[in-house]
């Protein structure tokens, strides 16, 4: 085979480091990074900031604080804390006429969060006490300490450590000049690394702070690292801070702080009586440093605490940007699940995606062409696998040219897609944001004459090497690029393409396959004079945003699907996420779980991995596993690297065949309930799967437990990530009253440790008692094919032989919804009735029924059921129970779901 | 309840009596049909008893089939709707051939039969009935394929003859072989004796005259010491300079051919180290050792006093003359004469030249003996020649062995396409397909072969292993596998490389179309699929 050049020098580049995977020397430890290294060196409790509160200015909406540095007394910084509805504070502190500007993050918030009353308590020169709701900040003169108080109880200390800093900007000094701050860091005025220089004509513009957090155990978030869910203490055995700097990571290791494709700046410190989280609203290269108080021989100085005795647990964090204002929401909690809808109150929530999205997705790198998309589906068919989506990788284009099609492979797209859509499928095709530099390609000739692209530090259009070799990248800060690429999407550009076919920007950390990091030069510049290290984490999230733009302009009725690698604080907004390119290996697998739930802890839900692994050729034993895996995430795709073979499902033996398509149907049996989390996630924020921890953060045992999830809050799967298992240990949270419902066989299980039998067509999953969950259990070819079928309701009874669940249908693919075009079910059972009635006065015309009910932990002695319903009256149903007594099952209640229903068991 | 109310409570079209109109030859007949149930099956559906599943494990009321809801768990009681996952529904797509699908493809918004009845539940979804086109084209296809198969497996007997008489031919061949094998193991043999025996005397002959040489080289060895000695006599006298019959390192000094260092000029040092290490040397040490070391530059001395530029034209035309004169020159002075430091080089290169003129020469044999050696020679040369002729039909049958060996089908069908070669072209490259020897790959750029891979073995299912031929063992790609080609074998009127593709990274599927793969199709299974047309 033969390859163009551009790929070649990847290849070669790639090679080298092939046989270890990630070559790490390409890639920053912080000791590599000026700003991370000087910030580090602080020593603690030496804090130069005071507040000048005799200063103070209390405003309608926030008040304001001039903040001195003692060792700079020229220099005045300025203190905002605004409080955010929903039990937030911000505080932000900037410069008084600094040199340059600072930059905020432009798109990571969901618009201006709404202000809250705040109200000063008590003020002298050395203190001041402000008030919102049931929360307090007491802010300390000096040094500078803000404590954040939730119900009289202290939460969260910031500069506890003393380890605030902020480096005005300032001029160069001159050689025989020692700067305080900066000391004699020789990267602080220009920095190099590798064969790239960074000039920082600016200089150095670090800020950090310290955030303690009594009484916590674990703290979460960060994403995207591939590591474990609890984050580790960082601060010993020379580990690195968790790095957040969005990298195109080339065949990524596990179980390190690295960076990766993502940067959501957002953590929680849980502990077992308040829980509390920080938003570090920063889109420069961040590093994240963590002590936690149960490691050992930490070196920390603290537990001087504030309200906390010696010994008591805490964490405490530090964050460190490079530049950019020290901007940072306080969620205060006070569980876990109050501080992630607080966060998601701020940057957004996943808008309901259509039904296909989540259905199975099949991709590789590449299809090779159209007649290769159809086979493929065919076949798909043909072993009655479900399948809803094709995608098409970078080799569609010509000459890597986007917006365009390979006319030789793809000659009539149009009717590929007609193909797809005839039965019920649906195309997504990768755009990325470099663009060849290629004279006769519309694109960037129009990107040079309307000057679209991100600048060199001297003000000429960036290049480097991508996909198409010498590349330009869009500046999506500037609004002519923004409204130019926008309309790219329509038909009458991207031609070949129809409403059905929907978006993949790949490569937009972004990926400069010969720049620093491989990624863009800080020092290049964006649009309003930004320099590339200001808005780095940023890029990829208002790529995101645009290519949404683009699609609701070309398709105004349907719901966008966008996926990215590259994201933000905010992201969720406009995209789903996958882990990159993962690695078929079983380390692999297992840690697509923590890092999705990581994701969905940063509002990220709509998460998945590439199942097989995208580098390699995965055994059957994994492949078989990860689908098992795979389908308890929300994004559900098989991708692979172009060197590896073939892994279409129907290639295996009837058998491993069969062992995939139930763990795909068993998927598309839980549609209604994904479907339903959507819905609920976007209008309650809540995630769509979940960390054990997240409902039973009192429960210690599950502090670390990351090898289960949940999907909802009624579906716990504890997927096998090991060869060979014969048995594996399960924990089910709870009480000692929780019960839990084996999906196998529905056998009842108690709260505890659990080890069970497994085998290659068994994985682990049940459904909590007390929930209802919705189902269809028709298998079909995909999730349109499944839009007119009966639900079955599957009623996991509690201890007190009750249960409740909710279900929400719609056109599965319109913004209808917002019109109240949607039925938005409750179901609940109660001494031996299970009733059914809309949650929302809403309506939406579907021929959807109830096609059976099975109770899960039934009543013994029940001969039969009784229907009531307006349209139906009353009927008697069939009831029969399995071998065992352990479900029940109502015979075709056949109801309409519009209306609302009663079945009582006799 | 009713059924009738049953119906209109659940507004679900179930339980759905299709009466059919078929045509069957020229009466009319009227089959009252459950939907989804093949008329073979019908009589099983009897709609005045209670249903008993087919696996027998429930028994239900005839009100229960095709309600929609699944109760038998082998899909029996559901065949006209999808409730049933293990289930399966018949359409019998009149003007067509009828169709069994999975349940789940019934009322899934897709037409999967051509008469449209797997869709009915939907009003969007519905679907129209052409299955008189469809059966149309595809018993047009149908047609084509047999007549395809009618010529195919004519063409197949002719090529199936065609390799017997070519397998016939070749084993023929072999026989024949075998006996000029057999000839020429006995002419080798017989030419061997001879050969030994002329070589035997030819040795006898000789051995008076290899003692000569013998002799005369050991002369020759002892004059070149001899010689050698002279030489370095000579040379201590030139470069004894006072002539007091040492030689000082003084003297060494003063010629600048011992600068070892290039540095232009002798030091002590330098000078010494050819002395070894002391003051000054005699004559005999001189000839023992000294000589030695000196020489070397002293040949180099000449060689650029010799090699001066050349004063005009090209030096590479002169030289050749140059070295000519200087040979002549030598042939014309025995080495004893040579005065000159520049010739003293040009002996030294000669020499080797020299000793193989030395070898080559020998003493001239009696004419005897001269009869003897060329009678050897003549042994020899045709013992070699019978030895030839027995290796042309060895390797001739190692070929035929390995083409006997390759199968070429059951028939002998495929052999007529071994030594030909077939090429299908894309945008890109020239794909070249050998059978029974190689699959190859060249760019239309260039004339470059890429070796996709040497004929292996036919690796069909076992029901059809005449489907499809391995070729492996090509070109290694870039960190990655052998390349290898999948060569599917389908009947055609026709040899034809139909398409290539690359479905893995350097695993190739070509598609070939001949007519020695027209087998099986039409003896039933065309047959069938015609009789299936309604």
């Amino acid at each position: 085979m033969l390859r163009k050049l551009s790929s070649i020098v990847f290849w070669v580049f790639a090679i080298l480091t092939v046989a270890e995977g990630v070559d790490r020397s390409l890639f920053k430890t912080c000791d590599q990074s000026s700003f991370c290294r000087r910030l580090r060196k602080y020593e603690q409790n030496q804090s130069p900031y005071l507040l000048d509160l005799p200063h103070l200015e209390v405003n309608y909406q926030n008040i304001e604080v001039p903040l001195l540095n003692s060792d700079f007394p020229n220099v005045t910084l300025r203190l905002t804390l605004t409080a955010i509805v929903g039990n937030i504070f911000r505080v932000t502190i900037n410069e008084v006429n600094g040199l340059h500007p600072r930059f905020v993050p432009q798109y990571a918030l969901n618009g201006e969060p709404q202000v809250a009353k705040l109200e000063v308590l008590d003020k002298s020169a050395e203190s001041l006490t402000v008030k919102s709701g049931d929360n307090k900040v007491i802010l300390t003169a000096k040094p500078l300490k803000l404590e954040f108080f939730h119900r009289e109880s202290l939460v969260s200390a910031v500069n506890e450590n003393g380890l605030f800093a902020f480096e005005h900007y300032r001029t160069k000094p001159a050689e025989s000049e020692t700067d305080l701050q900066i000391k004699d860091d020789p990267g602080a005025w220009e920095e190099n690394f590798k064969s790239h220089h960074d000039s920082k004509s600016r200089g150095p513009s670090a800020i950090s702070t310290d955030f303690t957090f009594p009484g916590a155990q674990r703290v979460y978030g960060l994403p995207e690292h591939g590591d474990r869910l609890a984050l580790r203490t960082t601060t010993k055995g020379g580990q690195d801070p968790y790095r957040l700097y969005n990298l195109d990571v080339f065949e990524y290791e596990l179980d390190t702080t690295t960076a990766l494709y993502g940067a959501i700046p957002v953590i929680y410190a849980l502990g077992p009586k308040h829980t509390a989280g920080i938003f570090w609203h920063n889109a420069a290269e961040t590093w994240v440093d963590i002590t936690n108080s149960k490691d050992a021989n930490v070196v920390s100085s603290l537990v001087n605490l504030v309200s906390g005795s010696k010994g008591e647990p805490h964490v405490d964090v530090r964050f460190m940007s490079e530049s950019g204002v020290l901007d940072f929401f306080f969620l205060i909690g006070p569980t876990l699940k109050d501080a992630v809808k607080q966060y998601t109150s701020l940057t957004g929530v996943h808008a309901l995606p259509q039904l296909f999205t989540l259905g199975y997705h099949q991709s590789r790198w590449n299809y090779n062409d159209q007649e290769d998309v159809q086979t493929v589906v065919a076949r798909f068919d043909e072993h009655n696998l479900p399948l809803d989506n094709m995608w098409l990788d970078i080799e569609y284009t010509e000459g890597k040219k986007y917006f365009t099609w390979d006319q030789k492979k793809f000659p009539t797209p149009e009717n590929m897609i007609q193909n797809l859509t005839s039965t019920g499928r649906k195309l997504v095709v990768i755009i990325d944001p470099h663009i060849k530099r290629e004279s006769g390609y519309f694109l960037h000739e129009d990107a040079l004459k309307y000057d679209l692209y991100v600048k060199n530090k001297d003000g000429t259009v960036y290049e480097g090497w991508c996909w198409p070799g010498a590349s330009s990248y869009l500046d999506f800060y500037n609004p002519a690029t923004r409204d130019y690429y926008k309309k790219l999407y329509g038909f009458d550009t991207f031609k070949g393409t129809t409403h059905d076919v929907w978006i993949w920007n790949d490569m937009n950390e972004p990926s400069v396959f010969n720049g620093p990091e491989a990624t863009m030069p800080r020092d290049c510049l964006h649009y309003g004079g930004w320099e590339h290290r200001e808005v780095h984490n940023e890029y990829a999230l208002t790529h995101t945003m645009v290519t949404h733009e683009g699609l609701l302009l070309r398709s105004p009725h349907r719901r966008p699907f966008i996926l990215t690698r590259g994201h933000f604080a905010g992201s969720q907004r406009y995209s789903a996420v996958w882990t990159g390119d993962n690695d078929a290996k079983w380390s692999h697998l297992a840690a697509s779980i923590p890092m999705c739930l990581s994701e969905a802890l940063g509002a990220m839900s709509f998460c998945g991995a590439d199942v097989g692994g995208f580098f390699h050729n995965p055994e059957v034993e994994l492949l078989q596993r990860w689908f098992q895996a795979a389908i308890w995430l929300p994004f559900f795709r098989q991708h692979a690297h172009i060197d590896t073979r073939r892994r279409e499902s129907y290639l295996y033996t009837e058998e491993e065949i069969n062992r995939i398509r139930m763990a795909l149907r068993l998927r598309y049996a839980h549609l209604p309930l994904w479907y339903t989390l959507f819905w609920e996630q976007e209008t309650g924020g809540e995630p769509v799967i979940r960390p054990l921890v997240y409902h039973y953060p009192a429960d210690e045992n599950v502090l670390d437990i990351d090898n289960e999830l949940l999907v909802g809050h009624s579906v716990l799967a504890r997927p096998i990530v090991e060869p060979g298992e014969s048995s594996v240990e399960i924990y089910l949270p709870g009480d000692k009253k929780a019960k839990w419902y084996d999906l196998e066989d529905f056998k009842l299980y108690r709260a505890g440790s659990h080890r069970l039998p497994v085998n290659l067509d068994r994985h682990l999953v049940f459904y909590r008692g007390g929930t209802i969950v919705p189902r269809k259990d028709r298998p079909r070819r995909s999730s349109q094919a499944m839009r007119h079928d009966p639900f079955t309701l599957y009623v996991a009874l509690d201890d007190l032989n009750s249960a409740s669940g909710a279900l929400y249908v719609d056109d599965y693919e319109s913004f209808d919804y917002k019109d109240k075009k949607y039925l938005y079910l409750h179901f609940n059972f109660e001494k031996n009735v299970l009733s059914s009635k809309l949650i929302d006065k809403t309506d939406y015309a579907t021929q959807e029924w109830i096609e059976r009910i099975v109770i899960l932990g039934p009543p013994p002695g029940i001969t039969g059921a009784k229907l009531v319903s307006k349209s139906v009256g009353t009927v008697t149903l069939e009831t029969f129970y399995d071998a065992e007594g352990w479900s029940l099952t109502i015979r075709k209640p056949g109801v309409t779901i519009r209306e609302p229903f009663k079945v009582t068991l006799i | 309840m009713s059924f009738q109310k049953f119906l209109r409570i659940f507004r679900l079209n179930l339980f759905i009596f299709l009466v059919t109109l078929i045509e069957l030859g020229r009466s009319s007949v009227q089959i009252p049909r459950l939907r989804g149930v093949s008329f073979a099956r019908a009589p099983l559906y009897d709609a005045e008893k209670d249903f008993t599943c087919f696996d027998g494990s429930k028994t239900i009321p005839f009100k229960q089939v095709n309600d929609d809801y699944c109760d038998c768990s082998d899909g029996s009681d559901e065949p006209g709707t999808s409730a049933c996952p293990m289930g399966s529904f018949y359409c019998t797509n009149a003007g067509h051939k009828p169709q069994i699908l999975p349940s789940h493809r019934v009322n899934d918004g897709v037409c999967d039969c051509c008469d449209g009845t797997d869709e009915y539940a939907n009003e969007n979804d519905k679907c129209i009935n052409n299955c008189l086109e469809v059966g149309k084209a595809a018993r047009e296809e149908a047609a084509r394929l047999i007549e395809m198969y009618k010529v195919g497996k004519q063409l197949r007997a002719q090529l199936s003859q065609e390799g017997q008489q070519m397998r016939n031919q070749k084993e023929q061949k072999l026989n024949e072989l075998i006996k000029n094998k057999e000839e020429a193991e006995r002419i080798k043999a017989e030419k061997e004796d001879i050969k030994n025996k002329a070589v035997e005397a030819e040795n006898k002959a000789l051995e008076y005259y290899r003692e000569l040489e013998e002799q005369y080289k050991r002369k020759k060895a002892e004059q070149e010491i001899e010689k050698l000695r002279e030489e370095a006599v000579e040379n201590f006298k030139k470069l004894d300079i006072n002539q007091d019959g040492l030689l000082d390192y003084i003297e060494i000094q003063s010629r600048q051919a011992f600068d070892r260092d290039r540095n232009g000029e002798v030091s002590e040092e330098e000078a010494k180290l050819f002395l070894g290490n002391q003051d000054s040397v005699d004559l005999n040490t001189f000839v023992e050792t000294t000589w030695k070391l000196l020489k070397p530059f002293v040949i180099q001395e000449a060689t650029r006093l010799y090699n001066k530029p050349p004063q005009d034209g090209n030096q590479e035309e002169n030289e050749p003359e140059v070295q000519q004169d200087l040979e002549q020159e030598q042939a014309q002075q025995p080495p004893e004469d040579e005065e000159e430091d520049d010739e003293e080089e040009e002996e030294d290169e000669n020499e080797g030249r020299e000793q193989q003129e030395e070898e080559q020469e020998h003493i001239p044999y009696d004419e005897e003996t001269q009869k003897l050696v060329d009678l050897a020679n003549e042994a020899r040369n045709e013992y070699s020649q019978s030895e030839n002729s027995l290796r042309d039909i060895n390797d001739q049958i190692r070929q035929i062995e390995e083409s006997l060996k390759k199968d070429f089908g059951s028939d002998e069908e495929f052999a007529s396409l071994e030594g030909q070669c077939f090429e299908f072209t894309d945008h890109e490259y020239v794909y070249r397909f050998c059978p029974f020897d190689k699959t190859v790959q060249i760019p239309k750029s260039s004339s470059m072969e890429t070796s996709l891979g040497r004929w292996s073995k036919w690796d069909g299912p076992a029901n059809n292993i005449y489907g499809s031929m391995m070729y492996d063992q090509g070109q290694n790609c870039w960190n990655g596998p052998n390349r290898s080609t999948k060569v599917k074998i389908n009947c055609g009127s026709e040899n034809k490389l139909l398409s290539v593709s690359e479905p893995n990274r350097c695993e190739y599927a070509f598609e070939f179309e001949t007519p020695a793969a027209c087998k099986g199709f039409g003896d039933q299974q065309g047959e069938k699929e015609v009789h299936d047309e309604l």
